[in-house]
C-alpha cells in the first residue's frame, strides 16, 4: 500500500522527480568544519574587542564607567558570528540574498560529518549528545568543587567570592544544558522517525540551533576568564548591575542559548505539525512526540522573553541604560519578572521531555498499552499552558503585592493536577504489569521515585507560608535537584540506554549499565535527600560557610556527591567500551518495541524510510490479541503488533 | 521560510510521495510564518511589559522627568517608512494574486528601499539620541525599543529582499510563466513564502503602530 490520499485537491500537476542530482563532493578538510569555526571565532573575538574599545572611547559615559563591557560584548558577539560563519551556518542566508536556491548538500561520510554543519537530523542528534554531555560534565565538575568547599565550615578551599562564582557557573551551565538535553539529542534524532517523516521541516534551522547551543557554551564558559559573575544562575539585579564583565558573558550566553532554543522549538513544532506520515493522526502520535511539541511551544514562546531580558541587561552593562537600576528609574524587579516569565516555563521545558521518554519506554517493558494515553497528552498540554501563569511564585519573597500571592499559590498548585495526570498514567501502566527490569526501565522507575519526592516537596513550596520559611535555603535546592536531576537526567539516561542501540547499532554493556544505574540512583538520593534536612535546619544557598553542627550532614552529602560524580565515569566507561573498544552489534529491535523508529532499518538510511509509511494505529498495543497492524511500508508486509518485531531491512541482520 | 533540504537523490519517490512532501513543505512554510509571529509577539511584549512596569512603578519619580521624548521627526519618519514597507508588501501580494508579477516586484523593491532607509534612520537615532540612556525609565526603554526596532526592520528588509530576488530567479526557472499561475513546486513554495512574509509584515505594521504610540505619543 502506498499513500494515495495525501495531497490536497489543488496539487495535481507535480512534475516528475528530477534525474539523480549530480553527486557533489566536498573539499575534505579544506571546507568548513569545527576547525574553521574556531579560527573564525577567534578572529571575530579579536575584531570585536578592538571595535568595542574603539567605539567605547567615543562615548564619555562608557569611557568613564570604569570598565568597557562594550568591548567584551562585541568581542563575544563577533566570536559567535565568526563561529557561525566558520561552521557554514551563514552560507545559505547569504546565498539567499541573491535569490538562489540552496545548493545540494555534500554528503560527507565517516567521522568528519560529525564536525560539520550537517543537515541530517540523525547526525545533529548525535552532535547534540556530545554537546550536552560536554555541558553536563563541565557543570558536574563545578558541582564537585562546590561539595569540596562545603566539606568544612571553617577550612576553605576557595574564597567566598570564588565560591559564589563557581556556584553561578555551575547553575547556569546546568540550566542551559538541561533546556536542551532531551529536545536536542533525542528530540531531533527521533521525532522524525516516530512520526514517519523523512526529514525535518527546517534542517538548517535545526543545525543552527545546535551550533548556537555550542557557541553558548563557550560564551558562558568565558565568564570564568572575565572574573565570573556572583549572581547565581538567576542573575538577579541589582547584583547583576554591580557585577563585572563576567556578567556580560552570562547575559549574552543566555541570549545565545535562547536563540538556539527558539530555533530548536520552531523547527520541531513545524515538523510535527506538518510532516506526520499519512495516518499519523493526533490520537496516534507517540507520547514522546506529544511531550516534544508541548516543549516546543514553550521554547518558542518563553525563550523570546529571556532574549529580551538579556538584551536589556546587556544594554544596562554597555549603553548605560537603567532597566534594572532602581535609582535611575528602572527596577530590579523587572528582571525578576522577565526572567521568571521565562524561567518557570523553563522548568517544564526540562521536565516534559523527561515525562515523554518515560511514557514511551514503560509500555515496552511492561508489555502493556500505555494507560490513559489521551490523559497523558492532555496533561502535557495542560502543564505547558499553566506554566505561563505561575512565575510570580518565585517572587513571593521579593516585591510581589502580598494580595497577589494567593492567586499564584493557587495557579502553582493547579499545575500539580496535570502533572499528577502524567504521573498516574505511569502508575496505571505499571499496575499489574510483568515488568522487565532492563537498564532503561530501571532509570524510568527511578524517575517516578525521585519525581515523587521532588513533586511533593514542590507542592509544599507553592504554599506561601512554607515558601517564606524555607526560601533561599537548601530545601529549595534539594527540591529542584530532585525534579530536574532526579526527573530529567534520569529520564535522559533511560532514553540513551533505550535508543543508543538504534542510534549506533551497538549494544550498551548491561552489567556496566546496571552498575551505573544503581550507583547513580543510590548516591543521588544520598546526596540530595540530606539537603532537605540541611535546608530545614537553616543552611542558606550560595554561602560557603555554615553552622558547625551541620558539618556531619554536609560531609555525608559531599561524599555521596563524589560517588555520584564517579557513577558517571561508569557511564563514560560503558560508552567507550560498548561503542568503540569492544562493540557488540545490537539486534534490530532489542527491546521488542512497537515504536515506529524501531521499524526502520539499522543503520537508518539518510532518508529514514524507503517509502513514506502509512500509520494504522498507535504504537502501544502490547500483548493485545488481534491488535491491528501498526504501519504499512508499502512493501506488502505491514508490521503487526502481535509480531512486535522490526521489519528490518538491514541486510546484515 | 524556504529553508528546506532538497530531496535525497537516492530516493525514488512515487508521485503521491512527492505530493505529500510538497504539501508538508507548504504547510511548514505556513505554520513557520505563524510561529515566527508568535515568537516575535512575545519578544516585543517583553518590551511593552517593561515600559508599563517602569511607567507604573515610576521609581524615584524617574519614569520620565521633564517629559523627555525621543526626536519625533525621526520617529514619524521611521514609522512611516516601516508602514510603507508593510503596505507595499500587502499591496504587492494583492497584485500578485491578480497575476501581475512586475507590480509585485516593484512594490517589494519599494518596500526594500523604505525598510533600508528606516534601518539607517533608526541606527542614526539610536547613536545620536539627545538624552543619557540611563537618565530615566523612559530613556532606557526607548533605547531598548530602538535596538529591537533595528532588529525588526532588518528582518523585514532581509525577508523582502530575499523574496524578490528569488522571484527574479524563479522567472527564469519557470520560463516566464507567472509564479501565481504555475503549479511547479518552486512556484507553490514561493507563493507560500510570499503569503507568510505578507502576514508577518502586517503584524509588523500593527506592532510598529502600538510601539510608536507608546514611545512618541503617550
Amino acid at each position: 500500500m502506498t499513500i494515495s490520499a495525501a495531497g490536497p485537491a489543488d496539487v495535481k500537476a507535480v512534475p516528475p522527480a528530477p534525474a539523480d542530482a549530480p553527486k557533489t563532493t566536498g573539499n575534505g578538510w579544506l571546507s568548513q568544519h569545527v576547525g574553521t569555526a574556531i579560527v573564525c571565532g577567534f578572529l571575530g573575538y579579536i575584531l570585536g574587542h578592538w571595535l568595542g574599545n574603539y567605539l567605547g572611547s567615543a562615548y564619555p559615559y562608557i569611557a568613564n564607567s570604569g570598565q568597557n563591557s562594550l568591548a567584551v560584548l562585541l568581542a563575544l558577539m563577533f566570536m559567535v558570528l565568526g563561529w557561525l560563519l566558520g561552521i557554514g551556518a551563514l552560507n545559505y542566508p547569504i546565498l539567499k540574498l541573491t535569490g538562489r536556491d540552496a545548493k545540494p548538500e555534500v554528503e560527507y561520510t565517516g567521522w568528519s560529518r560529525y564536525f560539520r554543519y550537517n543537515l541530517d537530523h540523525k547526525i545533529v542528534g548525535i552532535q547534540y549528545v556530545v554537546a550536552v554531555l560536554m555541558f553536563f560534565f563541565t557543570g558536574g565538575l563545578l558541582a564537585m568543587a562546590i561539595r569540596t568547599e562545603l566539606l568544612s565550615p571553617t577550612v576553605h578551599v576557595f574564597s567566598a567570592d570564588t565560591y559564589i562564582k563557581i556556584v553561578s557557573e555551575h547553575g547556569t551551565i546546568m540550566m542551559m544544558m538541561a533546556s536542551s538535553i532531551v529536545v536536542g539529542p533525542l528530540g531531533n534524532y527521533f521525532v522524525p522517525l516516530m512520526i514517519g517523516a523523512r526529514r525535518m521541516a527546517y534542517p538548517r534551522i535545526e543545525a543552527f540551533s545546535l551550533w548556537t547551543f555550542v557557541a553558548g557554551y563557550f560564551v558562558i564558559f568565558s565568564a570564568l576568564f572575565f572574573g565570573g559573575f556572583p549572581t547565581g544562575w538567576t542573575g538577579y539585579a541589582p547584583l547583576q548591575t554591580q557585577a563585572g564583565p563576567g556578567m556580560v558573558s552570562y547575559l549574552f550566553g543566555f541570549a545565545v542559548i535562547s536563540i538556539g532554543m527558539i530555533a530548536a522549538g520552531f523547527n520541531l513544532a513545524a515538523t510535527i505539525i506538518n510532516y506526520r506520515a499519512p495516518g499519523m493522526t493526533w490520537s496516534r502520535v507517540p507520547v514522546f512526540v506529544w511531550s516534544i511539541i508541548a516543549t516546543a511551544a514553550l521554547l518558542t514562546l518563553a525563550s523570546p522573553v529571556l532574549l529580551a531580558a538579556g538584551l536589556f541587561g546587556l544594554l544596562d552593562k554597555t549603553a548605560q541604560t537603567a532597566f534594572y537600576v532602581t535609582e535611575h528609574g528602572g527596577s530590579s524587579y523587572l528582571w525578576e519578572n522577565l526572567f521568571w516569565f521565562f524561567g518557570h516555563p523553563e522548568v517544564y521545558i526540562m521536565a516534559l521531555p523527561g515525562f515523554g521518554i518515560v511514557g514511551e519506554i514503560i509500555p515496552v517493558f511492561c508489555r502493556k498499552p500505555l494507560f490513559a494515553y489521551r490523559i497523558a497528552a492532555a496533561g502535557m498540554i495542560g502543564v505547558a499552558l499553566l506554566s505561563f501563569f505561575v512565575w510570580q511564585h518565585h517572587l513571593f519573597q521579593s516585591g510581589i503585592n502580598p494580595d497577589m500571592r494567593p492567586l499564584f499559590m493557587l495557579t502553582t498548585e493547579l499545575i500539580s493536577i496535570p502533572t499528577g495526570f502524567i504521573f498516574l498514567v505511569g502508575m496505571g501502566t505499571l499496575y499489574k504489569a510483568k515488568i522487565r527490569y532492563e537498564v532503561p526501565m530501571l532509570f524510568c522507575m527511578a524517575v517516578y521515585f525521585n519525581f515523587l519526592i521532588g513533586g511533593i516537596s514542590g507542592v509544599f513550596l507553592s504554599d506561601v507560608p512554607v515558601n517564606v520559611t524555607v526560601h533561599g535555603g537548601f530545601f529549595v535546592l534539594s527540591h529542584f535537584h530532585y525534579t530536574i536531576m532526579g526527573g530529567l537526567i534520569f529520564a535522559f539516561f533511560a532514553g540513551l540506554y533505550f535508543w543508543l542501540p538504534k542510534m549506533t547499532g551497538r549494544t550498551m554493556n548491561k552489567k556496566l549499565g546496571l552498575w551505573h544505574f544503581w550507583t547513580m540512583f543510590v548516591f543521588f538520593n544520598l546526596t540530595f535527600f540530606p539537603m532537605f534536612v540541611i535546608g530545614l535546619l537553616g543552611q542558606p544557598r550560595r554561602v560557603f560557610t555554615y553552622a558547625r553542627d551541620l558539618q556531619t550532614l554536609n560531609d555525608f552529602s559531599s561524599i555521596a556527591a563524589f560517588c555520584l560524580g564517579a557513577s558517571f565515569l561508569i557511564f563514560v566507561a560503558n560508552l567507550m567500551w560498548s561503542q568503540f573498544i569492544a562493540p557488540q552489534k545490537s539486534p534490530a529491535n532489542p527491546w521488542d518495541s512497537l515504536g515506529l523508529e524501531w521499524q526502520t532499518a539499522t543503520p537508518i538510511p539518510s532518508h529514514n524510510f524507503d517509502r513514506i509509511p502509512v500509520i494504522m494505529t498507535d504504537p502501544y498495543h502490547y500483548s493485545e490479541v488481534g491488535a491491528p497492524a501498526l504501519v504499512d511500508f508499502g512493501d506488502g508486509s505491514p508490521a503487526h503488533a502481535s509480531s512486535s518485531v522490526a521489519s528490518s531491512t538491514d541486510p546484515d541482520q | 521560510m524556504t529553508d528546506m533540504i532538497k530531496s535525497s537523490p537516492k530516493m525514488s519517490d512515487t508521485p503521491e510521495e512527492r505530493e505529500f512532501e510538497l504539501r508538508a513543505h507548504i504547510g511548514a512554510i505556513w505554520s513557520g510564518g505563524r510561529l515566527f509571529i508568535g515568537i516575535y509577539t512575545f519578544f516585543l511584549a517583553s518590551l511593552a511589559f517593561s515600559y508599563f512596569y517602569l511607567r507604573s512603578s515610576n521609581n524615584g519619580l524617574l519614569w520620565r522627568p521633564d517629559h523627555v521624548t525621543a526626536p519625533t521627526a525621526y520617529g514619524w519618519t521611521i514609522y512611516t517608512l516601516t508602514l510603507l514597507a508593510a503596505l507595499m508588501a500587502i499591496f504587492g501580494q494583492s497584485r500578485l494574486r491578480k497575476g501581475s508579477v512586475s507590480d509585485w516586484q516593484t512594490a517589494v523593491w519599494v518596500g526594500v528601499a523604505a525598510s533600508l532607509l528606516a534601518l539607517f534612520l533608526q541606527i542614526w537615532e539610536f547613536v545620536a539620541v539627545p538624552f543619557y540612556p540611563g537618565s530615566s525609565g523612559y530613556a532606557s526603554t526607548f533605547i531598548g525599543y530602538a535596538v529591537m526596532n533595528v532588529m525588526t526592520i532588518f528582518i523585514v528588509a532581509y525577508w523582502l529582499e530575499t523574496t524578490v530576488a528569488r522571484s527574479i530567479r524563479l522567472n527564469k526557472e519557470l520560463d516566464g510563466v507567472s509564479p501565481q499561475l504555475s503549479m511547479h513546486p518552486s512556484a507553490q513554495s514561493f507563493r507560500a513564502n510570499v503569503a507568510s512574509m505578507t502576514y508577518f509584515l502586517g503584524f509588523v505594521a500593527l506592532a510598529s503602530t502600538l510601539l510608536f504610540a507608546m514611545f512618541y505619543l503617550l
